[in-house]
């Protein structure tokens, strides 16, 4: 792990030494404002600056899956896998809950290679999702996860570092193209050290710690974790974003995802803010309340017994009729 | 132990993910160079920057109109605080503000005296100016129902100064059923639910303008763009990319912690205009209606001065401005600092409630005094800082 700590940021010192000065004047040929004053490349660069965000269903679950009515489900009439229905926590949100179904992102045989008692873990935690997801309680998303959220995020390119601003959660991260030791400490965003391989960037990433997660689905990984990321553009609109995955301890053997990463191609995109820390607190914090908001608590447990009142007028058959 | 968790708990959260900045021993900055400029033409603001020395925000009243101190008082000022380094200000042993108290001067560290006498620039007595009466009648709605919440505690009966104001009356207020008269920024001797906390109490730390103290902020640039990444210490931090595409502010219905931030250059200077504040924020009392305008200078090459004017019509009956000079750091010895945490550690909160609800549970069943009746959120007290 150390051994190969070193050998790739001494790979990184040489590789921002060889950076070449030469400035690129062309420009890219998208429609907006703030593109129209994106040059293609940085100091020779491919030029990552702008808004992207995924387009698909990983966060969900990165292995291919048929739709389901929920992340979370319980048995219905039938005592069938397929004819389960929503559990109650997330009944009241109707096809909003559903999970759409993809044909996954795991590239190969499409399999997760975990090893038998990992596996049982990733079932155990897909059981369990809404208290174990860090997503539900705003906690630091974790890489490669970030990258597929249903959030934009920010590229900032410069020479010697490449600045991420994810919306969710206010997340940061710093690629260092130059020469900079890792932490002391384990992270949730890892320690990110960055080269460049021709036209693509390649982000090796160590220093995790065992919190977050790859998705909804459960899928997890230890503080073994260590990244190998690829970012190529496809077009001056599309990374294409490859992501190979290695960590022992849970893992038999790498993997990798892949996927395109869209611009977010509107005239006036911005980031905004999504500090959800503050959506989590009564999730997190509601049994503790003098005069709690949900009123059914027992100890920590959250019972929740749905009352979902129509106005008159509303009712379903009375909506159509409208 | 049950009854000091609570008093203990909010301070123990901030401790135990409180960082501190690792400064690096820089050369002296000499102003005489030319700005640098990024390989693309702009002038270049990158890097790890914060302040590596103490300026208070407003002069002290002794210094009159004088700017900057001379050198012999700020050899004398450095000698007078070196002296309170290393005081630890724990209490008795054992004792609830042993424990409450945990903040010593571990968490609460001095740095060499500044240059300037204050941070405010303008007005030119470096004080802040005077609050328009609307705000005065906020401010002193603000404080009569916190001293209300403090009536029946120690802090009253003893009339100490977070009791000034109010009387002691051993029953406990019925102010305790009310609201704030606004959204709670601030510490409150109650704990019903996590919008009693302070925002730093809910790892909601916010915002703008940052000034330093214990903060740093790393500013990346590419063609066109600008990110400006802050840690405020204490696990806390955020981003913000600034717009520099010329555009208007976002819609006066869209309000954020950190504002909308627009940028554009006006020669060697970035020049941010923030508008778009949350009424959940707080700046010195100014909310939804705070409006700044930053001015970031390289003044060397390894310095940043940083210039914000303040403007809040509703707060303040002027305009004014204040001054930062930031050094550039070390990107290896701050190579940790990347990630502020907080909600994912924050057993802070959760206990500070829970504990709450533990004293309340015992006062029903006869165990334990009425938890109104004691000071929950009593701090330290620190020396004076004689640069105040």
């Amino acid at each position: 792990m150390r051994g190969r700590f070193l050998r790739s940021t001494i790979m990184v010192a040489v590789a921002a030494v060889a950076v070449s000065a030469v400035i690129s004047v062309s420009m890219t040929q998208t429609s907006g404002q703030a593109q129209s004053t994106r040059p293609a490349r940085v100091e020779g660069k491919p030029n990552f600056s702008g808004i992207w965000q995924a387009n698909n269903e990983a966060n969900w679950d990165l292995q291919a899956h048929a739709a389901r009515p929920a992340a979370v489900t319980q048995q219905g009439v039938y005592p069938y896998d397929y004819a389960r229905v929503p559990a109650a926590p997330v009944l009241a949100l109707g096809a909003a809950g559903a999970v759409p179904g993809s044909l996954g992102v795991v590239q190969g045989d499409g399999q997760i290679p975990y090893k038998p008692e990992a596996l049982l873990i990733k079932q155990q935690n897909a059981e369990h999702w809404i208290d174990r997801d860090p997503e539900l309680k705003c906690y630091l998303p974790g890489v490669p996860r970030a990258m597929y959220m249903p959030y934009p995020f920010q590229i900032t390119q410069s020479t010697n570092k490449i600045h991420i601003a994810y919306e969710f959660s206010n997340t940061a991260r710093t690629i260092h193209l130059d020469k900079v030791a890792g932490p002391p400490d384990d992270t949730w965003m890892g320690h990110s050290v960055g080269r460049w391989d021709g036209d693509t960037l390649v982000v090796d990433v160590t220093n995790f710690n065992d919190r977050s997660w790859f998705d909804r689905a459960g899928n997890f990984h230890s503080d073994a974790l260590h990244l190998v990321e690829r970012f190529t553009l496809r077009s001056p609109d599309v990374i294409w974003y490859e992501v190979t995955i290695e960590d022992p301890n849970v893992f038999t053997r790498p993997w990798s995802i892949a996927m395109p990463l869209y611009r977010r191609a509107e005239p006036n995109m911005q980031l905004l803010e999504f500090r959800c820390n503050e959506f989590a607190e009564e999730f997190m914090y509601g049994n503790l309340r003098k005069q709690p908001l949900v009123k059914h608590w027992e100890g920590d447990t959250m019972i929740v017994d749905i009352t979902r009142k129509v106005p008159p007028g509303d009712l379903f058959y009375q909506w159509y009729g409208k | 132990m049950r009854d000091r968790y609570a008093g203990a708990m909010i301070m123990v959260v901030i401790a135990a993910v409180a960082v501190s900045v690792v400064i690096s021993a820089s050369g002296t900055p000499t102003s005489a160079e030319a700005p640098s400029k990024t390989p693309w033409g702009d002038p270049d603001l990158q890097g790890i920057w914060t302040d590596e020395s103490d300026t208070p925000l407003q002069r002290s009243p002794r210094y009159a109109t004088q700017e900057f101190f001379t050198e012999a008082q700020r050899a004398e000022l450095d000698k007078l605080r070196s002296a309170m380094i290393g005081r630890d200000r724990r209490s008795e042993r054992g004792s609830e503000a042993d424990v409450a108290g945990a903040y010593n001067a571990v968490f609460t560290p001095l740095k060499r005296t500044g240059a300037r006498t204050s941070r405010i620039v303008d007005p030119p007595n470096g004080r802040l100016p005077s609050l328009t009466p609307e705000a005065q009648k906020i401010a002193a709605a603000e404080r009569e129902f916190r001293v209300a919440l403090l009536q029946s505690t120690e802090t009253c009966k003893n009339k100490e100064a977070a009791c000034n104001g109010g009387k002691y009356d051993p029953t406990p207020s019925p102010r305790f059923a009310e609201l704030p008269p606004r959204y709670n920024t601030a510490r409150m001797n109650r704990h019903d639910g996590p919008e009693d906390g302070t925002p730093p109490d809910r790892c909601l730390t916010g915002g703008l303008p940052e000034f330093g103290g214990i903060s740093f902020r790393r500013v990346v640039q590419t063609p066109g763009g600008i990110s400006i990444f802050y840690d405020v210490g204490q696990g806390q931090g955020w981003q913000r990319n600034i717009v520099m595409d010329g555009s208007p502010h976002l819609p006066a219905s869209i309000r954020q912690w950190y504002g909308d931030s627009r940028g554009h250059w006006e020669g060697d200077t970035l020049v941010i205009d923030v508008t778009n504040f949350s009424p959940k924020t707080d700046f010195q009392g100014a909310r939804e209606n705070l409006h700044l305008v930053e001015r970031w200078t390289r003044t060397g090459p390894t310095s940043l001065a940083y210039e914000v004017t303040i403007e809040d019509p509703t707060m303040w009956t002027r305009p004014w401005t204040a001054r930062q000079e930031f050094t550039r750091q070390s990107d290896q010895e701050n190579r940790i600092y990347y990630e502020p945490r907080c909600i994912e550690g924050n057993f802070g909160l959760p206990g500070l409630l829970h504990g709450r609800r533990t004293e309340e549970f015992a006062f029903a069943e006869g165990r334990a005094p009425d938890p109104r009746t004691r000071d929950s959120i009593k701090g330290v007290e620190f020396e004076q800082d004689p640069l105040q």
